[in-house]
C-alpha cells in the first residue's frame, strides 16, 4: 500500500463526517480544508492549475507530462524514465544541472518521477524564485541540447538505478516480475525501469524524437501551489509558457486493450539472494477512473494496512507463516493490477502460505466486512491523505493526479465523498468480481538452492525478455 | 519487503538528501536543438525579494512527577502528532543483549494490562494512526499522528502502552521469531550489511558498535526478565519527554498530558546514571570486504568517528557535510554526475549524545567498487586540503537551511525536531538562531573541521559485494584488506569473523 496513488481520491471537504468506531452514535467532525484552485487552459493547450497557500514562504511548481513508460518506443523499454533524467541536462539556455542551481542552491529542491502513465517534474523553492522556475520549465519544454558524453553518463546512472532498485535488494526482481508478468498485451508489460539491453540501445536521436513527440504544451499540466500572487502568476505564465507553440502533429496514444485473463497462470522463479522464499498473487482490475477503484482501495486497506489488518492478523500474527504481507491496488490509467506479495517466515512452505492467503480472500468474498473495519479503513485512508496534503508539494501532487489521471481536477475535492460512500456490500462485490482463480497470476520466488536437481533453465523460463520489442 | 516500490522511479532516491555540483561540465558536441520555440529570454529572471520565515514557539512545563511536556501549537492541517521520548536507547544495551532497547520498544504495543496486541493495533488504526514505537541510539520514541479530533483517545493509548506493557511470554516468542526473520531479510541487503560492519570498524566493541536491532545470537538470548528490568529502570516520568504539536490549543494539550500521564508514578529509587561517555579509544582504521557473490551491486562505504550533538563545532560540521553530501554535493558530483558510477552518493554526520559516526557511501556495480571507494576517500580528504570557495559554500549553506525549514513544515517533522532538541537539552532558541548559525560558518571553519574531524587517514573502508570483481584492484592499494565470506560474518564482535573460521 504505502504511498500508491492515493492522490486519486484524496479529497477534502470542509466538514467531513467520519464516524468513530468507539462511539457509533457520536460523530466526529473533521474539518478539512478544501483546496481552492484556479483552472485555466492556455491557447497552446497547456493546462494551468494553481492554488494559493501563504502558510510558508515557499512555492511548489510541478509539470505533469502525460507520457509514461507505456509510451516507451519499441525496443526502448525504460526510455520514458531515462528521458526524465535527461531533462536535467542542457537546454538552449541552461547548462546541464542548471535546474539544481536554480533550486538546491537557493535552499529549495527538485525531483521527478516516471510511472507507467505520467512523468512529473517538481520543484519547491523560496517563493521569490517562482518566476525563475517558470522560465526554466518553459526552457526545457522548448527543447534539449544534451550532448553525447552527458547522455551516456546519465544512462549509466539509470543502469545503476536498475541495479540499486532491482538487483541489490533481496526482493527487487520479484517486483520486476510482478510488473512484467501481470500484463500480456498492453505495454504495461514492460517494466518502467526497462532492461539494460534496451537502455544501452537508446541514442540521442531517440531523445530528440521523444521530446518532439510528447513534450509539448498540449500534453503538459502546470501546477503551482504556495505563496504567490495570482495576477503575477498569470503574467509570468503568459510570458513564458503561452509563447511555446503547439505542434501540428497529433499526440500518439496507447490504445491497446489488455485481454481478460481466462485461466490461472503460475510461475516459479529461482534467484540468488533470496533470504526467505516469497510469493506474489496478481489480479487484473479496472482502470483508475472506474467506480470500483475506491472499493478496491478500501479492500487493500482492510487486508493489509497495519497490524490490525486481516493479512497481518492471520498470516503474521496468528499462523506465524509470513514475515511480511502487502496488498497494493496499483491503480493505472488503462488497466490496474491488484497484487499481494508475501515473504515467508523461516521454514514455511509457499503452498501453505498461498492457501492461507486465498482463504483470507475467500472470507472477504463470503461475508461483508464489519462496520468497524470499514470505518477504520476510511480513517486510515483519510489520515494518510491529510498528511500528504500538509505541504504545498503534496497538494500539487493531489491536484495533478486528479487532473491528469482522473481527467477532472475537482476530484481533489470530491473524492472523499466517493470514499465515504463505499459500503461493505461494495467491498464484497469487488472481492467476488475480481479475485477469481481465472484472473490470478501466482509467482513463487524461491532461492536457487531450492531448485530441484536436473532443472537447468530458470523457473521463469520462457517468460523473460518478453518486453515488447 | 517493507518498502515495496510502487513502480514509480524517481530522479533521485528520495531517502537520499538531494544535492549536485558547481562544476558544470564543459559542453561539447552539442546536439542541434530540437527547439520549436524561442523562450522569451536567455537568462533566468532574477528572484524577487525574499520573505521572512517564522517558526512556531514551543511552550513547556514539567508535571509534578517530573515528566517534561512540550507543546507546539500550529493551525493548518487538522492533524496532531504526539511523541513520548524515553531518554535512553540502544546505547544502554548490555553487549551480550544487543537489541534489548529495540525489542522492548516493539513489545510496548504487544499487550498491556487492559488490551491485547490485536486490540492495541485495532484501537490505534481505528483512529487512523499506526503503531509507531522504536528505539534509536539515545532515545526510544513512541508516537501517534492522527486527525486532531482523535487526539484524546490516541493519547490514552499512548499512555497505556508506555506505562503498562505486560511483556507476555507468548508475545516475546512471537516477536523474537519475527525479529530473526526481519534480520534474515535485512542481511540480504548489501547496504544494510555495510552499515552494520562500519559501526564495528568505528566503535569496536563499545556502545554504538552493535546492530541496534540486535544480532541473531543476542536476540535469542534476551529473556522476559530482561525486558521487565529494562522497563522498570528506564521507563519513568522523570526520564521522559512528551511533545505534542499541531492543531491543538496549548491549554488543552497540557490538560491531556495531565489526564493521561499525571498519575504516572515516579519510582522512589533514583534514576540510574547514564553510562559516562568513554573517550573514543583510538580504533585502527580497517579495510573490510564482505564477500557476497550473489550481490547484484556493491555497497561501498567509508566511516570514522564524527562529533557528538553538543559539540561546539556542530554547525561547522553540518555545513562541511553538506559540501560533500546532497544531490550537488561533491560526492554525488564526482561519482554520479561526472562519472555515472552510482544512482547516488552522499554522506551523513550522525550526531548523538556521544560521538557518532561520519559515513560516506554509494552503491555501484561490483566492478567499480574499488574506484568508488577511492573517490569517496578522495573527496573527504580534499575538504581538509583547501578552503571551499564561497561560490560553492554559499549554495551548500542554503541547502542546510532549506532542509531544516522543510523539516518543520509537517506536524510530525516539527514534533520530532523539537523532541530532539529537548532530548539533548538544547535551548529551543536554536530553532530561531539556526539560519544565522549556518550562515556564520566560514570556509576556514569547514577546512578546520575537516582537518580535525574528517581525517581520511583514520577512516575505514567497507565494501559488501561480489569480491572477485573488485578485490584485485583494492588489494593493490590496501594489501591489508580483510576479506570475510558472508557466511563467516559475525556482527557480535569487532572481530567480525566467526571464531571457528578465524584460522
Amino acid at each position: 500500500m504505502k504511498q500508491r496513488k492515493l492522490g486519486a481520491w484524496l479529497a477534502i471537504l470542509t466538514a467531513l463526517v467520519v464516524s468513530s468506531v468507539y462511539a457509533r452514535n457520536s460523530i466526529a467532525q473533521v474539518s478539512m480544508p478544501r483546496i481552492v484552485f484556479r483552472d485555466n487552459t492556455l491557447p497552446n493547450g497547456m493546462r494551468v492549475l494553481s492554488a494559493v497557500d501563504h502558510s510558508s514562504p515557499t512555492v511548489a511548481i510541478q509539470v505533469w507530462y502525460h507520457v509514461g513508460s507505456k509510451d516507451d518506443p519499441p525496443g526502448r523499454s525504460g526510455f520514458a524514465h531515462l528521458f526524465e533524467h535527461i531533462m536535467f541536462k542542457a537546454t538552449k539556455n541552461m547548462k546541464s544541472e542548471m535546474m539544481d542551481r536554480l533550486t538546491e542552491d537557493v535552499g529549495g529542491f527538485n525531483n521527478a518521477f516516471t510511472n507507467p502513465d505520467v512523468t512529473v517534474y517538481y520543484e519547491v523553492v523560496p517563493s521569490n524564485y517562482l518566476e525563475t522556475l517558470l522560465w526554466a520549465e518553459a526552457d526545457r519544454l522548448s527543447g534539449l541540447t544534451v550532448d553525447e558524453p552527458n547522455f551516456k553518463s546519465e544512462r549509466s546512472v539509470v543502469e545503476e538505478e536498475y541495479r540499486q532498485s532491482y538487483l541489490a535488494p533481496p526482493y527487487g526482481m520479484l517486483e520486476y516480475l510482478i510488473e512484467q508478468q501481470s500484463f500480456t498485451t498492453h505495454p504495461y508489460r514492460r517494466p518502467t525501469i526497462g532492461s539494460i539491453e534496451d537502455l544501452e540501445a537508446a541514442s540521442l536521436a531517440d531523445v530528440r524524437k521523444f521530446h518532439e513527440t510528447f513534450y509539448r504544451p498540449d500534453n503538459a499540466t502546470l501546477i503551482v501551489v504556495g505563496d504567490f500572487d495570482p495576477k503575477q502568476l498569470d503574467a509570468w505564465v503568459a510570458k513564458y509558457m503561452a509563447a511555446i507553440p503547439k505542434p501540428p502533429l497529433p499526440l500518439p496514444r496507447v490504445n491497446m486493450k489488455e485481454p481478460e485473463r481466462s485461466a490461472e497462470r503460475r510461475i516459479t522463479h529461482f534467484a540468488g539472494n533470496v533470504p526467505l522464499p516469497a510469493i506474489a498473487l496478481t489480479y487484473l482490475t479496472p482502470a483508475e477512473k472506474s467506480p470500483d477503484a475506491e472499493p478496491l482501495q478500501v479492500a487493500a486497506t482492510i487486508l493489509a494496512q497495519g497490524e490490525s489488518s486481516r493479512l497481518y492478523k492471520s498470516l503474521i500474527y496468528d499462523q506465524q507463516i509470513a514475515q511480511s504481507a502487502d496488498a497494493t491496488p496499483d491503480l493505472r490509467e488503462d488497466a490496474s493490477v491488484f497484487y499481494f506479495n508475501v515473504v515467508l517466515a523461516t521454514g514455511k512452505k509457499p503452498e501453505d502460505v498461498e492457501r492461507a492467503l486465498l482463504a483470507e480472500l475467500k472470507k472477504m468474498q463470503d461475508a461483508p466486512v464489519s462496520a468497524a473495519e470499514l470505518d477504520k479503513a476510511k480513517n486510515q485512508l483519510v489520515t494518510t491523505e491529510l498528511r500528504q496534503r500538509e505541504t504545498s508539494n503534496g497538494k500539487a501532487l493531489a491536484l495533478g493526479s486528479s487532473a491528469v489521471l482522473l481527467g477532472d481536477p475537482n476530484r481533489v475535492n470530491t473524492d472523499l465523498a466517493r470514499l465515504q460512500a463505499v459500503t461493505a456490500a461494495d467491498v464484497q462485490r469487488v472481492m467476488k468480481k475480481y479475485f477469481t482463480a481465472a484472473n490470478r497470476l501466482v509467482i513463487y520466488y524461491l532461492p536457487e538452492t531450492a531448485k530441484p536437481p536436473g532443472t537447468g533453465a530458470p523457473g521463469a523460463n520462457g517468460q523473460k525478455g518478453g518486453q515488447g520489442k | 519487503m517493507k518498502t515495496l516500490k510502487l513502480f514509480k522511479l524517481d530522479r533521485v532516491a528520495t531517502a537520499l538528501p538531494a544535492t549536485s555540483s558547481l562544476f558544470l561540465l564543459a559542453l561539447c558536441l552539442s546536439l542541434p536543438a530540437a527547439a520549436r520555440a524561442q523562450t522569451p529570454q536567455a537568462t533566468p529572471p532574477p528572484p524577487a525579494p525574499p520573505r521572512s520565515v517564522q517558526f512556531p514557539k514551543p511552550v513547556e512545563k514539567t508535571l509534578a512527577n517530573g515528566l517534561r511536556v512540550i507543546v507546539i501549537e500550529r493551525a493548518g492541517a487538522p492533524l496532531v502528532a504526539a511523541q513520548l521520548l524515553i531518554k535512553v536507547g540502544g546505547e544502554v544495551d548490555p553487549p551480550e543483549l544487543a537489541g534489548l532497547s529495540n525489542m522492548t520498544a516493539d513489545l510496548l504495543t504487544k499487550g498491556t494490562e487492559k488490551r491485547t496486541a490485536t486490540q492495541i493495533a485495532e484501537a490505534i488504526e481505528a483512529l487512523g494512526g499506526s503503531r509507531d514505537s522504536a528505539a534509536r541510539w539515545d532515545a526510544t520514541r513512541v508516537g501517534v499522528n492522527v486527525m486532531s479530533s482523535k487526539a484524546s483517545p490516541a493519547l490514552e493509548i499512548l499512555a497505556d502502552v508506555v506505562r503498562r506493557p505486560t511483556f507476555k511470554e507468548e508475545e516475546i516468542e512471537r516477536l523474537r521469531q519475527q525479529t530473526l526473520d526481519d534480520l534474515t531479510v535485512e542481511l540480504g541487503e548489501p547496504g544494510s550489511i555495510a552499515r552494520y560492519v562500519a559501526a564495528r570498524t568505528v566503535f569496536g566493541d563499545a556502545p554504538y558498535g552493535h546492530p541496534l536491532a540486535g544480532t541473531p545470537e543476542s536476540i535469542t538470548r534476551i529473556t522476559r526478565d530482561d525486558f521487565l528490568k529494562y522497563h522498570r529502570r528506564w521507563y519513568r516520568p522523570d526520564n521522559a519527554i512528551l511533545v505534542l504539536g499541531g492543531d491543538v490549543k496549548v491549554k488543552n494539550a497540557f490538560a491531556l498530558a495531565q489526564q493521561y500521564f499525571g498519575d504516572w508514578k515516579k519510582p522512589a529509587e533514583p534514576l540510574p546514571p547514564l553510562p559516562a561517555p568513554k573517550p573514543m579509544t583510538s580504533v585502527e582504521p580497517r579495510v573490510v570486504v564482505v564477500d557476497k557473490p550473489d550481490a547484484g551491486q556493491a555497497a561501498v562505504l567509508v566511516a570514522r568517528a564524527g562529533i557528538d550533538r553538543s559539540d561546539p563545532d556542530y554547525f561547522r560540521g553540518l555545513v562541511a557535510n553538506s559540501v560533500l553530501s546532497g544531490y550537488s554535493g561533491r560526492l554525488n558530483q564526482e561519482i554520479r554526475i561526472k562519472r555515472g558510477l552510482s544512482y547516488g552518493a552522499g554522506s551523513l554526520l550522525d550526531t548523538r549524545r556521544n560521538i557518532g559516526p561520519f559515513i560516506a557511501s554509494a552503491q555501484t556495480k561490483n566492478q567499480s567498487a574499488a574506484q568508488v571507494a577511492e573517490l569517496l576517500l578522495g573527496e573527504v580528504s580534499r575538504l581538509a586540503t583547501a578552503p571551499v570557495p564561497d561560490i560553492e559554500l554559499n549554495p551548500r549553506k542554503a541547502v542546510v537551511i532549506g532542509n531544516f525549514a522543510r523539516n518543520l513544515e509537517t506536524v510530525a517533522g516539527l514534533v520530532t525536531q523539537v523532541g530532539t532538541l529537548a532530548l539533548y537539552s538544547i535551548s529551543f532558541d536554536e530553532i530561531n538562531r539556526y539560519i544565522a548559525n549556518v550562515q556564520n560558518v566560514t570556509a576556514s571553519d569547514v577546512q578546520r573541521f575537516a582537518s580535525s574531524h574528517l581525517d581520511a587517514k583514520s577512516t575505514s573502508i567497507v565494501i559488501v559485494g561480489n569480491a572477485k570483481e573488485f578485490l584485485p584492484e583494492l588489494r593493490k592499494k590496501y594489501p591489508q584488506v580483510e576479506v570475510i565470506p558472508m557466511a563467516q560474518l559475525d556482527l557480535n564482535t569487532a572481530l567480525l569473523r566467526k571464531k571457528q573460521a578465524a584460522n
